[in-house]
C-alpha cells in the first residue's frame, strides 16, 4: 500500500521529464484563468494573464515540479512567440492608414514617449540603486511582451523580472490614464488610445477597446510602434 | 491548411529576420525584424492574403497563453532580487505615472498646434 502511495506521489516528478506535462499544465491554468476572470466580472486591475499565472505557479508548487524542467517543457509553447511576434505585423500594417491621417503628432509623441517611458522607470530605479541587471529588466516595461522577451535577453536582463515589471505596468498605465484623461483633461479618443497603447502594451489595448473602436486602434498603433522604436532604440542605448 | 499555410509564412519570416540579426550582428531580436519585414512587405503588396489573416489572428488570440511561461518565473526567481524591491517599484508606479503624463500632454500639444496651423491656412 505504502509502495501504491510513493508510486503516486512520484508520478508528477516522472512525467516532467516529457514536454507534454508542462503544455498541459499551462494550457489548463490558461483556461481556468480566463473562466475565473469572465466569473470575477473581468477587473481591470486583475489581468486574466496574472490570474493564470498565478494558478500556474500554485500547481507548479504543489506538484513540487522543478522549476528549471517546467521551463524546458514550456519551450514548446514558448518557441511561437517568434511566430506571433511577426504575425503583429499585419494589424499594423491594416492600421497604416491611421498613421498617414495623424502622422505629425504620432511621428512627434511616439520617440520622445517611448523614450521617456524607459528612461523614468531606468533612472528612478537607478537612484535608488537597483542593479544593471535590474535596470535591464525594467527598461523594456512599457513593451508589448513578445518584443521586450527579445529586448531583455538583447540586454542581459531577467525575463521573469521584466514581465512582473510589464504585468504591473500595463495594469498601472491603464488606471493613471483614466485618472489623468479626467484631471487635464482630454476626451479627445485618440489621444487616449495612443497613451494606452504606448505606456500599457496588451493591457492597455484591451482598456481601450472597452472606450471605442477607434481608441482601440490608436492603442494597437501605439503598442505596435512603441515595440518597434525600443526594440531598435534601447539595445542601442545600453551599448554605449 | 490554410492556417498552416499562414503559420509557415510567419515562421520563414522569423527565420529571415533571425538570419538577418545573424548576419549583421543586429541588436533587435529576430521577431522584430521579422514584422518590419511583414509590414513592408504588406505595403507593398497592398493585401493581407486570407491565410496569412488565419494564422496571425490565431497567434495573437492566445498571446497570453504563449507569455504564461515567462510570467510564472516571477515567482520562482524572486529572492534573487530580494533587496531591491523599493526601488522596482517605484520606477514602475512613478515612472509610469510620469510617462502617461508625457504621453497626454505632449500628444494634446501636437495635435492642438497642427489643427490651428490648419486652420489659420
Amino acid at each position: 500500500m505504502t509502495e501504491l502511495v510513493n508510486r503516486f506521489i512520484a508520478i508528477p516528478d516522472l512525467l516532467s521529464a516529457s514536454p507534454i506535462l508542462a503544455i498541459g499544465l499551462t494550457l489548463t491554468a490558461f483556461f481556468v484563468g480566463n473562466w475565473l476572470f469572465a466569473r470575477l466580472g473581468k477587473p481591470l486591475w486583475m489581468p486574466p494573464v496574472l490570474l493564470s499565472a498565478v494558478i500556474l505557479s500554485a500547481v507548479i508548487a504543489v506538484l513540487s515540479i522543478d522549476y528549471v524542467r517546467y521551463q524546458e517543457g514550456a519551450l514548446w509553447i514558448t518557441v511561437l512567440l517568434g511566430p506571433a511576434t511577426v504575425a503583429l505585423g499585419i494589424p499594423l500594417y491594416q492600421q497604416i492608414h491611421h498613421i498617414r491621417a495623424l502622422w505629425l503628432p504620432i511621428v512627434v509623441t511616439l520617440p520622445l514617449a517611448a523614450t521617456m517611458a524607459a528612461v523614468y522607470a531606468v533612472v528612478i530605479a537607478w537612484a535608488l540603486g537597483a542593479t544593471p541587471e535590474v535596470l535591464a529588466s525594467l527598461a523594456p516595461k512599457s513593451v508589448t511582451a513578445p518584443i521586450a522577451i527579445g529586448i531583455t535577453e538583447q540586454l542581459g536582463g531577467s525575463v521573469a523580472l521584466m514581465m512582473g515589471g510589464l504585468l504591473i505596468t500595463g495594469v498601472v498605465a491603464t488606471l493613471f490614464v483614466d485618472l489623468l484623461a479626467k484631471w487635464l483633461p482630454v476626451e479627445d479618443e485618440r489621444i487616449l488610445g495612443f497613451a494606452l497603447g504606448l505606456n500599457g502594451h496588451a493591457i492597455g489595448t484591451a482598456r481601450a477597446f472597452e472606450i471605442s473602436h477607434t481608441a482601440g486602434a490608436f492603442s494597437s498603433l501605439g503598442m505596435g510602434l512603441t515595440g518597434v522604436f525600443t526594440a531598435l532604440i534601447l539595445p542601442l542605448v545600453f551599448r554605449l | 491548411m490554410p492556417m498552416l499555410r499562414g503559420f509557415l509564412i510567419l515562421v520563414l519570416f522569423f527565420l529571415l529576420g533571425e538570419a538577418l540579426r545573424m548576419l549583421f550582428v543586429l541588436p533587435v531580436s529576430g521577431g522584430v525584424l521579422g514584422m518590419i519585414l511583414m509590414t513592408l512587405t504588406l505595403m507593398l503588396r497592398g493585401r493581407v492574403s486570407d491565410d496569412l489573416a488565419t494564422a496571425s489572428q490565431a497567434l495573437i488570440s492566445v498571446l497570453v497563453l504563449l507569455i504564461m511561461p515567462g510570467v510564472v518565473g516571477v515567482f520562482f526567481l524572486a529572492s534573487q532580487f530580494s533587496g531591491q524591491w523599493l526601488a522596482v517599484a517605484t520606477a514602475l508606479l512613478l515612472g509610469t505615472f510620469l510617462s502617461v503624463l508625457t504621453t497626454l500632454l505632449v500628444m494634446r500639444g501636437v495635435l492642438r498646434l497642427s489643427t490651428q496651423g490648419r486652420s489659420n491656412d
